[in-house]
C-alpha cells in the first residue's frame, strides 16, 4: 500500500459523519417497542392515521413499521385513536391574508398557479393549510419547515398502502384510504392531543425547506401531477 | 445449553421466512456501513437517510432472490448505493465534506505535538480538498475503498461496476490526487 493509500485510509477514519440514524428501529414489526418520543423535537406535529379500504396486499406493505421523509414519520399502528368526524376546512387554525400567514409561519409558501387571493389557515403559528380545487372537489395543501423527519407523524394500519414516491427528485409518501385521524402538538413541542375523522387519501412530500402534505379525495396520480404544480 | 448467536446465513433464512427480529438484527450490523456509504455518494444527510431505509426496505422485499452463501454485505451495498446515486442525480448538490474536531481524537490515539497535529491537519484538509475536486466516478471510487475501508468487491458492488473497473479508477483517481498534491507543494 503506498503512503497515499495509507493517507486515505487515515483521512476516512478523520471524516465527521452526520449520526447514524436508527434504521433498525424502522424495521421493527408492529407492537414490538413504543415510538421514541424522546427523540421528537417538536415545533409542530401533526398524526394522521389511515384507517380502511387499502389496496396493496398486507404482506407487501407490513414489513416497516416506520417510515420517513425529512420533517414526516409514517407510523403503522394496531388500533386507530377514536376520531371524531370534521370538514376539511374544520380545524386547520385561523384564516389569515396569504402575506401575513406566510410572516406568521416565517416561510414563503409554495403554491400552484392561483387565480385571485388563496385561502389560508394557519395552526398554531406552524402548519399553513390553502384550500386548492381540484375540479369540483376541495384538496387541502398544508406546509411547514422542519427540520427533522419526526416534526409530522402519521399512524396507518398495518394493512395499509405506504408508498415511497417521488415528486420532482424529492422523497414523498402516498398513502391511500379513508378515513384519517389527526393529533398534533403544540408550538414548544407540548404533547396536545386533537383527533379528527378526514376522508381522503395523502401525498407527502418536501420541497427545499418545506414538508408539504396534500389531502382529498384525489387519486395517487392526481396528486402527483397536482404537487409538481406546486413550486 | 447455551445459545449461540445466530450467523449472518442463518439470519438471511429466517428474515427470508419472514422474522422480523432476524431482519432487524441484519439492518442493526449493516445500518452504519449503509448511512456512511450512502452519505459519500448521495452527498447528503437527509438523502443518505432516505436513501439508505428504501434500500433496506428494497433488499428485504428482494430477500427471495438472495443468493444462498453469497456475502449480504455487499448486495445491501449495491442496492443503498444505487439509490443514494439516485438522490444524487436528482438533486444535483453535495455537502461539504469535513474533518472531525481536534478534540474528538479518538481514545487511544498518539498525542502528537502541537506543530505536528497542525501539519497533519493541512494535510488532510489538502487531501480532502484534492478528493473532492474529482470527477465524480473517481471521487465515489476513493471513497468506497479508503474513506470507508471497503473492499474492492465492495466497492465494486456500491459503485455498480465491476471490480476490473474499480481498479482502474483507482489508478486514475490515485495518479490525479498525486498530480494535484505535487502541484500545491
Amino acid at each position: 500500500m503506498s503512503s497515499l493509500e495509507r493517507r486515505l485510509h487515515s483521512l476516512g477514519r478523520e471524516l465527521a459523519f452526520p449520526p447514524e440514524p436508527n434504521l433498525a428501529a424502522s424495521a421493527r414489526p408492529i407492537g414490538a417497542g413504543p415510538f421514541p418520543w424522546r427523540w421528537v423535537a417538536l415545533a409542530a406535529a401533526v398524526v394522521v392515521a389511515v384507517a380502511a379500504a387499502f389496496t396493496v396486499p398486507q404482506a407487501r406493505t407490513a414489513i416497516f413499521r416506520f417510515f420517513h421523509i425529512r420533517g414526516a414519520t409514517v407510523e403503522r399502528v394496531e388500533t386507530l385513536p377514536q376520531a371524531q368526524e370534521r370538514s376539511q376546512a374544520g380545524g386547520l387554525g385561523r384564516r389569515l391574508a396569504l402575506a401575513d400567514a406566510e410572516r406568521r409561519v416565517g416561510f414563503q409558501l409554495l403554491l400552484p398557479a392561483f387565480r385571485g387571493e388563496p385561502r389560508v389557515y394557519v395552526l398554531d403559528g406552524v402548519l399553513a393549510t390553502v384550500i386548492l380545487r381540484l375540479g369540483d372537489r376541495p384538496v387541502l395543501l398544508s406546509e411547514y419547515r422542519a427540520t427533522s423527519y419526526q416534526s409530522l407523524k402519521k399512524s396507518v394500519p398495518g394493512s395499509g398502502t405506504v408508498e415511497p414516491v417521488r415528486v420532482d427528485g424529492e422523497a414523498g409518501l402516498w398513502l391511500e384510504g379513508p378515513p384519517h385521524t389527526l393529533t398534533y402538538f403544540s408550538a414548544n413541542g407540548e404533547f396536545r392531543q386533537r383527533t379528527v375523522k378526514i376522508t381522503g387519501n395523502v401525498l407527502l412530500w418536501t420541497h427545499g425547506p418545506a414538508t408539504l402534505r396534500l389531502e382529498g379525495r384525489i387519486s395517487k396520480s392526481q396528486a402527483l401531477r397536482l404537487a409538481r404544480r406546486i413550486r | 445449553m447455551v445459545d449461540r448467536p445466530l450467523d449472518e446465513a442463518e439470519l438471511v433464512e429466517r428474515a427470508r421466512h419472514g422474522d422480523p427480529e432476524a431482519w432487524e438484527t441484519l439492518v442493526r450490523t449493516y445500518q452504519g456501513i449503509a448511512f456512511r456509504t450512502a452519505y459519500l455518494l448521495a452527498g447528503s444527510a437527509t438523502d443518505a437517510e432516505e436513501a439508505a431505509q428504501d434500500g433496506f426496505l428494497k433488499a428485504q422485499r428482494a430477500l427471495a432472490r438472495f443468493r444462498r452463501g453469497a456475502a449480504l454485505k455487499p448486495w445491501l451495498l449495491r442496492i443503498v448505493a444505487n439509490e443514494a446515486r439516485n438522490r444524487r442525480r436528482s438533486a444535483g448538490r453535495r455537502e461539504r465534506l469535513v474533518l472531525l474536531a481536534a478534540a474528538e481524537a479518538r481514545p487511544g490515539d498518539a498525542v502528537p505535538s502541537p506543530e505536528a497535529a497542525l501539519l497533519a491537519r493541512e494535510e488532510q484538509t489538502r487531501l480532502l480538498a484534492a478528493v473532492e475536486r474529482l470527477p465524480d466516478d473517481h471521487r465515489d471510487a476513493i471513497a468506497c475503498r479508503y474513506l470507508l475501508d471497503l473492499s474492492e468487491e465492495e466497492t465494486a458492488a456500491a459503485l455498480g461496476v465491476r471490480r476490473g473497473t474499480v481498479k482502474s479508477r483507482l489508478a486514475r483517481a490515485l495518479a490525479r490526487l498525486r498530480e494535484s498534491l505535487e502541484d500545491e507543494a
